[in-house]
């Protein structure tokens, strides 16, 4: 590891979990943040910041105004622009070693397993349930573990989804109908919501990669910030599930 | 009898199920996620899961927004 290296990432180095090998580990890792909105802008600068060493930042969506009090990859110089542009830039001014790949796409089914390519990791930053249900479909497929995340208000939630060791996205969610917490009426948001939300996002992901700790495999986390109630809901695969089970069947086979 | 109701101490009474205890609380979220005891509870379980004596019970409203 380069001399600058270890100086950057000395405080998380000397983290006996970390070490050289964690952060070389994290150098030749590669994460697809999906979405560059209040999850994905924060959860990728910590991402950015750690020394992963590769990022994948999707999003079709232009920066607007009214993003900027949680979205804060993004700053007033970008209004107009793409995000993942956008996000690309200031990630790289935060972090000039790493890779970072701006894919300003929509995520669907024809573009997903494209996306995914090399990837080894998938981050959240969904605001909707068909893009999710797309995600987790193809997180099952190329066996790929992705780290939920769901905000609203002053409340989130997060969880991880790791195929063949937890339930998926559609043993929990299981209505497609589902509130995304985002329609006209419903979409009020706190920036510091997205923020804890993204930053627990961020240790999840660095802990899945690393092999590290005990991951939120199987425990859903809700955090309520009016009042600070955190609960933690114990999970199970759902037997029924249209989109895991054939995946568990096969692996059983 | 007693359970403890998204972490406060609530009277209801015997003999509900999920769905039962739903309607009781007045919940009027068609996508809330029920937790009995730390479990999630999947919905297809509501009627036939009974609501116990000090059992922890929390609805949890999904949060989808990013």
């Amino acid at each position: 590891m380069a001399l600058l290296d270890m100086n950057r990432y000395a405080r998380q180095i000397k983290l006996s979990q970390i070490g050289i090998p964690g952060q070389e580990t994290l150098a030749r890792s590669r994460v697809l943040i999906a979405g560059a909105g209040g999850l994905g802008s924060l959860s990728s600068l910590y991402l950015a910041a750690a020394g992963v060493g590769h990022l994948v930042i999707v999003d079709n969506d232009r920066v607007e105004l009214s993003n900027l009090n949680r979205q804060l990859v993004h700053g007033e110089a970008s209004l107009g622009t793409p995000k993942t542009a956008s996000a690309a830039d200031r990630l790289g001014r935060l972090n000039s070693a790493i890779q970072i790949t701006p894919a300003q796409v929509m995520i669907e089914e024809k573009s997903i397993d494209g996306l995914l390519e090399g990837v080894d990791l998938v981050v959240d930053g969904c605001d909707n349930y068909p893009t999710r249900q797309v995600l987790n479909r193809a997180c099952l497929r190329h066996t790929l573990p992705w780290v939920f995340g769901g905000v609203q208000g002053f409340d989130g939630m997060i969880t991880s989804f790791v195929p063949g060791s937890s339930p998926c996205f559609e043993c929990i969610f299981q209505d497609p109908t589902i509130n995304p917490g985002t329609s006209p009426q419903n979409n009020g948001i706190l920036g510091a919501t997205a923020g804890m939300i993204a930053s627990i996002q961020a240790m999840e992901a660095i802990k899945l990669l690393l092999g590290i700790g005990n991951p939120l495999t199987n425990r859903l986390i809700k955090i309520s910030g009016l009042t600070m109630r955190i609960t933690t809901t114990t999970l199970a695969p759902n037997p029924d599930c249209k989109a895991c089970s054939p995946h568990r069947a096969k692996k059983r086979r | 009898m007693i359970i403890q109701f998204n972490g406060l101490t609530e009277t209801i009474p015997e003999g509900l199920n999920i769905s039962e205890l739903i309607k009781f609380f007045g919940e009027g979220d068609p996508h809330v996620i029920v937790e009995q005891n730390g479990r999630y509870i999947y919905p297809k379980n509501y009627d036939t899961c009974k609501v116990m004596e000090n059992d922890r019970i929390e609805f949890i409203n999904p949060n989808l927004g990013g």
